[in-house]
């Protein structure tokens, strides 16, 4: 086997308790496609900004044609050899791309050879970089981080989005940069071309590497998944008896979308829920999730088809709106649904205010028994009651579900309730929202960590490229879920 | 997985925008100020009777310092920030200059320029470096350097006085009835230091920084470094107007609210010039020709025999109302 291209050795990195990468041994041959993979949150992203000099390891070392190095910043990964096509290019919307060209120092009469190469050289270099569409702006990148001849060209999820003949020519330049006996490290959540293309796969889970193997051969899909999902690839246990189907047939469903356009390229959103039900929603990263939520929460509207709530059709063009019809948001950044700065008590009352004074001052009374019923039922440790940012990342989560509470909702909206929560008060948090749908409310939760589909909810609809390809019950496989989240048909 | 045949669908490349879309929507702006410039010269024209040279040195000389100072604001807000000590940089090198200059002789004069010149650069510079390391919003930290400077001022020069050489006046700001020197000062900075710097990579970087910082460090632009950069940039343009100052008026004057209000008309130039306060668009020609329309509508207002204190008002309003449409403008493009 010839020495690697590039390797790392226990790369590890927190961000403070938060711990993104434990010990990664990642090891990429010359002449070979290397896929990375792993579920949400396995680190990926945390290693592929560490190998472009955008984050520093705070342990564990790098290596390229068997140097070590320590890149300092993105510049210098680009002079060390490895060079990156980003997701979102990294290109200032304000200038032209010839001067983007210019202040990354790449070689302008190579980026235009690279264009030509890719049958793109019609386009025009003097353009603002705002007027070229999201795929050519892809495409213009990968010619500029062609012209700094890489040794390793990292592309993070660079078909998402793309067309399909575009895709084809990204493989083409994969094939071309094997030919030269120099190495591609490819970040896809499409299995299928992960399998077509690449000669590797290293599978990242909880911040491990916990497998590397060649994912062309039989059976590489599910050795992938397995790997992905790990221990808990086992079907979860019912934790306790479920009360499912608790809405009759002939009840009203109390929040209906029907073909809600979330993205104008693709089809539409359309699902039921009923009181008393929790419909988990799944999907890989940058399936239009953010924006359904923003829908629904009358942050965004929609561009096509409609929302119902109770039966009636709900425009929103304001948040409030949302909430007077009883359908409330908990984002999974807490900062942006709270107060940090200020007590408890106010944060729970904030929502309230519209009830307990319209015009001048709160009644101050009022909300403090509204406020403290909520305290109560939450169980909230109210030691740091002086400001909401004191409180743990667990307490801070049950604080915004708790100012709902106070102020009463019907259909409840909760996006990745437990990110970077610990283990405890997530099953407080489970239950919680359990107890929620047992008392009549309806809710709908997004979820990252699969488990919870099986551990909280009663119906499981997955979203793909921006409308909902599938439905499950909640006891369904989470290799069957993870399936339907990369786009494939499951076996029935 | 929709597999759809790659062979049968080939994406077409987008369309170029036209040369004259191009043209409209990065230069439109500051040619439709031109345009409101030459109108209100016009207007002011047909007020006065003798308009002549002695009328159009009052104008460029008497407006340069504020033009200048607009340039200094116009860069640190194209690099995303923005400077509140513009006005007291101004005045501070106003004073020194006036202090240092009196009495002086030519050979003198002129070192003491460049000396004041580097001084109000460091000065900037230290203020951007206050803000780059110790990660106090902008606003505050220039507030802040505004009282300190004003405060420095007086220290230097403790009431109006000071004084400078008459050849050196004559260079800047011409004689009496001689606009041509001040024309050509303008010009000079915007051709000779503004143009050189924006199409450096530097310039670049400072646009880059101002549009999208986290860009701007993937695309391997050192930001604090260029932030500092920009700050310096605009202490020279600061520093330029105290020099100019002490030309036009031959004297200090250390008075604090001078600086302030120069400050907030220098925001209002970029505004009105068509640097977006968001920063990462814009140029200096704008903000610059923006300042010579904002002097001429007091004087206009006054022309037509309107209380000053109208006319003050309806500065304000036309400013709202000019960046107003630009920002409708703004919106229709971006909804087409």
């Amino acid at each position: 086997m010839p020495a690697p291209l590039l390797q790392t050795s226990a790369v590890a990195k927190a961000f403070g308790p938060v711990v993104a990468l434990r010990a990664v041994d990642l090891s990429v041959a010359p002449g070979e496609v290397h896929a990375l993979l792993g579920a949400n949150g396995a680190g990926k992203s945390t290693l592929v900004k560490i190998l472009t000099g955008v984050l520093r390891p705070d342990s564990g070392k790098l290596s390229v044609n068997g140097t070590a190095i320590s890149l300092r910043s993105p510049i210098d990964a680009r002079h060390k050899g490895l060079a990156p096509v980003y997701q979102d290019p990294a290109m200032i919307r304000d200038l032209t791309v010839e001067q983007n060209l210019r202040l990354t120092g790449a070689d302008l009469a190579a980026v235009r050879r690279e264009l030509a190469d890719m049958d793109l050289d019609g386009l025009d270099l003097d353009e603002q970089v705002r007027d070229i569409p999201l795929p050519f702006l892809r495409m213009l990148d990968l010619a500029r981080a062609l012209a700094f001849d890489p040794q390793v060209l990292l592309l993070d999820e660079i078909t998402a989005a793309l067309p399909p003949d575009l895709s084809e020519r990204v493989f083409e330049i994969m094939r071309r940069w094997k030919g030269k006996n120099r190495s591609v490290l490819f970040i896809s959540h499409r299995l299928d071309e992960v399998r077509a293309h690449c000669d590797m796969c290293t599978i990242l889970r909880d911040g491990r590497d916990v497998a590397s193997f060649e994912p062309a051969q039989e059976g590489g899909e599910t050795q992938i998944v397995a790997a992905m999902l790990g221990a808990a690839s086992v079907p979860v246990k019912e934790t306790r008896e479920r009360v499912v189907g608790t809405a009759s047939a002939d009840q009203r469903p109390r929040l209906v979308a029907r073909d809600l356009v979330i993205d104008r390229e693709h089809g539409g959103v359309s699902f039921e829920v009923h009181a008393g039900e929790i419909l988990g929603l799944v999907a890989l990263e940058g399936q239009g999730q953010d924006r359904l939520f923003e829908i629904l929460s009358g942050d965004a509207r929609a561009s096509g088809g409609e929302l119902l709530v109770d039966g009636q059709e709900l425009k929103a063009r304001h948040p409030y709106d949302a909430i007077r019809r009883g359908v409330v948001l908990v984002p999974s950044d807490r900062a942006l649904a709270l107060l940090p700065q200020r007590p408890i008590l106010e944060n729970i009352a904030v929502p309230l205010f519209n009830r307990l004074a319209r015009w001048g001052p709160v009644n101050v009374k009022a909300e403090r028994s509204q406020v403290q019923e909520a305290i109560t039922r939450l169980s909230i440790d109210t030691r740091a009651a002086a400001q909401a940012r004191r409180l743990s990342g667990g307490n801070q989560q049950k604080l915004t579900i708790g100012r709902w509470l106070a102020a009463g909702f019907r259909t409840l909206l909760l996006f990745d309730p437990t990110r970077g929560i610990d283990v405890g008060t997530k099953h407080q948090i489970y239950e919680l929202v359990r107890e929620l749908a047992d008392s009549g409310a309806a809710i709908v939760m997004f979820t990252s960590e699969l488990r919870e589909i099986g551990l909280v909810c009663d119906r499981a609809a997955v979203l793909h490229n921006g409308s909902i390809v599938a439905e499950f019950p909640a006891n369904a496989s989470e290799t069957d879920l993870l399936t339907a989240m990369h786009g494939l048909a499951v076996a029935p | 997985m929709t597999s759809t045949p790659s062979a049968l669908v080939t994406t077409t490349l987008p369309r170029p925008t036209s040369r004259a879309t191009r043209f409209r929507r990065r230069e439109g702006w500051v040619v439709a100020v031109a345009f409101l410039l030459v109108a209100l010269m016009f207007w002011r024209y047909t007020q006065i009777p003798t308009f002549g040279a002695f009328e159009i040195r009052t104008i460029t000389a008497g407006t340069m310092t504020i033009a200048l100072l607009a340039m200094a604001q116009a860069v640190i807000v194209i690099s995303g920030g923005v400077d509140l000590s513009v006005g007291a940089v101004m005045v501070l090198a106003n004073c020194v200059a006036a202090r240092l200059m009196e009495g002086a002789s030519g050979a003198q004069v002129a070192l003491i320029t460049v000396g004041v010149l580097l001084m109000a650069m460091a000065v900037s510079g230290i203020v951007g470096l206050i803000i780059v390391l110790s990660g106090v919003p902008d606003i505050v930290v220039t507030l802040a350097a505004s009282f300190t400077l004003a405060g420095l001022a007086l220290i230097v020069l403790d009431g109006p006085g000071g004084g400078t050489n008459t050849t050196f006046q004559k260079i800047f700001v011409g004689g009496f009835a001689q606009p041509i020197p001040s024309i050509l000062w303008l010009a000079g900075v915007l051709l000779l230091v503004w143009v050189p710097f924006k199409r450096s990579r530097l310039g670049l970087a400072t646009h880059a920084i101002g549009s999208d910082r986290s860009a701007a460090f993937l695309s391997g632009i050192n930001v604090a470094r260029t932030r500092v950069i920009a700050y310096v940039v605009g202490g020279f343009f600061s520093g330029m107007a105290g020099v100019v100052t002490t030309a036009f008026t031959g004297s200090g004057e250390p008075r604090a609210s001078i600086g302030a209000t120069a400050t907030l008309t220098s925001v209002a130039a970029v505004v009105l010039g068509g640097v977006a306060l968001t920063g990462g668009s814009g140029s200096l020609v704008g903000p610059s020709l923006a300042a010579f329309c904002l002097a001429l509508i007091p004087a206009l207002m006054l022309g037509l025999g309107w209380d000053p204190n109208y006319a003050e008002v309806s500065r304000g309003v036309i400013i709202i109302v000019v960046v107003m449409i630009g920002g409708l403008l703004q919106a229709k493009r971006q909804a087409a």
